[in-house]
């Protein structure tokens, strides 16, 4: 993949038309997939434990979970209703999700619905080594790829000379080849569309749709179903009577500007007509680096503060070795936390020099730290290194000078 | 009954003299008040803060007997200020009021008793008292008063040494960068004595002395000091703390030094400042041969660079300072030139004024 727009030379497309409906529809139609593996971390355990095809797993469990060869030369896998502790669901098999255990569910409770599930490790080492194998797949037959993350992707097929349907097929072939792994893809006009019919027919499916066919296809859809209203706005969006996309389609702009301010209002209301003229993002640049971790019990800033620097310390360390191997510097130092009772806040602060090192992230998490009220206990703990900057490039910056002191 | 009636300015004056010390905003409602209190022919204008007090005095013929009231400082000040210039204004005490009358105006203002009013209580224990000029300790004031620390944790460091010793005044002041010290002859002959006066008393100090040749008395107690000049009289209590041994920040022999024109070198310094960081303020100067480069750049990458012709043969230097460090000295003498002695980029720098020993500026460099 190179760091390139996804145009041909020749390319004639006019530049992204203003934010009018009509003009926005006017526009030449791009055909933009979103490929989303199938309950990918799941489907890849699947590969590695071919017998428990076709029952209910869960990923999340710690590395005892992991299953054990027995005697007899078979394995014996942990039961979700033998669980005791903390974790959540990092994926789920579709059997397990029948059983009403979802992604993010807390592992105690999901035991309550389906005990007889199988729970295994997330092995992250795996995973990763089957996103890069499924990704090299596409970008063998369509080059120009988004990444959006270990498990989906949007690729522009603009500019392939081939069928939709076809071509679709071709990439669900190829992902299979690579991985032996099924993938749901959305075929429209724009990503926001794409991601949602990605959706449509999960999973091994194929959904492609012409922004003639929204009214009819998407507007019976609930309005969260957009990728970008969350749980927050589509409360507020039921409390104003609007449920599904359509609603929202017919809502008033004003109104909606009114509730939620120009631009989400704005927003809102193109996004229910199906409109999104964002490109495709192909820069592999990533745009932070963090570390964060749930701790095993909720722990108190004074109670356990040798623990809670300990913990911080070392992760305000691993971002640092994370930015060294990667080759950046960051310039924003920030850190997130999760209070005990689901709370989250967040707090950054900007550096005069651009920094890789361990101790100058440390001091910059800790100035954020001071900054956040400490009574309550704390669940989870991050640290983000952001706005990131090559280190060459940050070589080349005019060199900081420092304020020596006076031998008072 | 009238307190006083008369011209505009003989209250205006005295008011804005005590008034520079009112806090606004105060625990202590009386604080925000100036006390008035005519005895015979005299108004007596007192302000304080509790740990700095001002009193004065304007002439007050024509009143109809003495009494005492508190007002609020900043409204009466503006009140006076804001009548025509030569108005001729009468302050009446009426129950618990002041009446305020000046041309076609009035104004009712709500006082406080007299009584409750905080006042210093003034120390003579074994006090040492010598004068100078109003003029010589401005100035000595001027060489220093801008190397104090505002709000440092060194508490000590947010204001100015006096100290006395024989026939010497010394003034020195520090923020931990940078340290400035000035000296000069008293007639007085007078013990070692180290004091701490309150950035706070410098600055009021500073806005109210004149540029004149006349007295100032100043009367040194173990916890407090007195100056009185003109009809002031300015009380205030001493930083008790220990100020650090500036003798030893002072280097006494550097290897190189450098003879400059100050203004041309100030001159340099304010263009390169444009292009410095925001934050930091960091200027280069490389000294190599007969030039001076001053160099900027800032976060945008955007650069600045002055060259002054020097003579000079000694080591050649790359070093930065805290550009505003460096005009504060620049701005605060006032000779054609001032040198520059140093021994490398990594140590102090020490700044002089040439045929002058009792003017001294030692700034610490920025590292590279």
């Amino acid at each position: 993949m190179k760091d390139e727009p996804c145009q041909l030379p020749d390319d004639s497309r006019a530049p992204v038309p203003p934010a009018d409906l009509p003009a926005a529809a006017a526009a030449p139609e791009r055909r933009i997939a979103h490929l989303d593996m199938d309950a990918f971390f799941a489907s890849v355990e699947l590969l590695h434990y071919p017998e428990l095809r076709g029952r209910p797993v869960v990923v999340g469990g710690r590395a005892v979970d992991r299953p054990r060869r027995q005697a007899d030369g078979s394995l014996h896998f942990a039961r979700l209703r033998d669980y005791v502790g903390r974790g959540v669901i990092t994926t789920s098999t579709y059997e397990a999700r029948a059983l009403g255990v979802f992604s993010g569910m807390g592992l105690m409770k999901a035991a309550q619905l389906a005990p007889d599930a199988i729970l295994l490790p997330a092995n992250f080492d795996a995973y990763r080594d089957y996103s890069r194998r499924f990704k090299a797949a596409v970008a063998a037959i369509a080059p120009c790829i988004e990444d959006r993350g270990i498990d989906e992707i949007y690729i522009d097929l603009s500019h392939i000379e081939e069928a939709t349907l076809p071509l679709a097929r071709r990439l669900k072939a190829a992902v299979l080849a690579a991985t032996g792994l099924t993938c749901s893809i959305g075929i429209t006009p724009n990503k926001l569309l794409s991601k949602i019919c990605s959706d449509l027919d999960k999973p091994d499916g194929i959904t492609v749709l012409g922004m003639e066919e929204v009214p009819a296809r998407i507007w019976p859809l609930a309005a969260k179903k957009i990728n970008g209203i969350g749980p927050k706005a589509n409360e507020r969006l039921g409390q104003l009577g609007i449920h599904s996309i359509g609603d929202l389609a017919a809502a008033p702009p004003e109104m909606l500007v009114q509730h939620f301010g120009r631009s989400t209002g704005a927003w809102l209301h193109r996004a229910a007509h199906g409109i999104d003229e964002r490109p495709l993002s192909t820069s592999r640049e990533p745009k932070s680096i963090s570390r964060e971790s749930t701790f095993s019990r909720d722990l108190h800033a004074r109670h356990d503060r040798a623990e809670l620097s300990e913990i911080f310390t070392g992760m305000c360390l691993r971002v640092a070795d994370d930015l060294a191997r990667q080759g950046y510097v960051a310039r924003t130092i920030g850190i997130k936390l999760r209070y005990a009772d689901f709370q989250s806040v967040t707090r950054d602060l900007t550096l005069a020099v651009p920094t890789a090192d361990g101790a100058a992230i440390r001091k910059a998490a800790g100035e954020c730290l001071k900054r956040v009220p400490l009574q309550q206990r704390l669940r989870l703990l991050g640290v983000r290194a952001s706005s990131l900057l090559p280190a060459a490039a940050a070589a080349a910056l005019p060199s900081p000078l420092v304020q020596a002191e006076l031998p008072l | 009954m009238l307190l006083i009636k008369t011209q505009r300015d003989t209250l205006l004056s005295p008011l804005q003299s005590v008034s520079g010390i009112v806090e606004k905003r105060h625990t202590l409602p009386i604080l925000s008040n100036v006390l008035l209190e005519k005895k015979g022919d005299a108004l007596t204008f007192l302000a304080t803060d509790i740990e700095i007090q001002i009193t004065t005095s304007a002439a007050a013929e024509g009143g109809e007997g003495d009494g005492a009231v508190t007002v609020g400082a900043r409204k009466l000040q503006d009140i006076l200020r804001s009548l025509p210039e030569g108005t001729e204004v009468s302050l009446v005490l009426e129950e618990k009021r002041l009446l305020v009358r000046g041309g076609k105006s009035r104004f009712t203002l709500q006082t406080l008793p007299a009584d409750d009013f905080p006042r210093m209580a003034i120390g003579n224990d074994d006090a040492k008292r010598f004068s100078v000029t109003q003029k010589q300790f401005r100035q000595l004031l001027a060489q220093t008063q801008y190397a104090m620390a505002a709000q440092d944790v060194r508490y000590y460091l947010n204001g100015l040494l006096l100290l006395t010793e024989g026939k010497e005044l010394r003034a020195v002041a520090t923020d931990g960068h940078r340290l400035a010290f000035a000296s000069m002859e008293i007639e007085a002959e007078l013990p070692r004595q180290e004091l701490i006066l309150p950035r706070k008393t410098v600055l009021e100090l500073n806005r109210l002395l004149a540029d004149s040749d006349d007295a100032l008395e100043i009367t040194l107690s173990a916890n407090q000091v007195r100056f009185a000049f003109g009809n002031v009289v300015l009380v205030s209590k001493l930083i008790d703390g220990k100020f650090p041994d500036y003798e030893r920040v002072i280097p006494a022999t550097l290897k190189n030094s450098l003879e400059l024109g100050r203004t041309a070198l100030l001159q340099s310094m304010v263009r390169a400042a444009i292009l410095t960081n925001e934050k930091f303020r960091g200027v280069r100067l490389v000294l190599q041969g007969n030039s001076l480069k001053v160099m900027a750049a800032n976060a945008e990458q955007e650069e600045a660079q002055e060259e002054l012709e020097v003579e000079y043969a000694g080591d050649s230097l790359d070093v930065g300072f805290n550009v505003g460090y460096v005009l504060d000295v620049l701005n605060n003498v006032s000779s054609d030139t001032v040198t520059l002695n140093f021994n490398d980029a990594n140590s102090s720098a020490l700044i002089t004024v040439p045929g002058n020993d009792r003017f001294k500026y030692v700034v610490m460099p920025m590292r590279i």
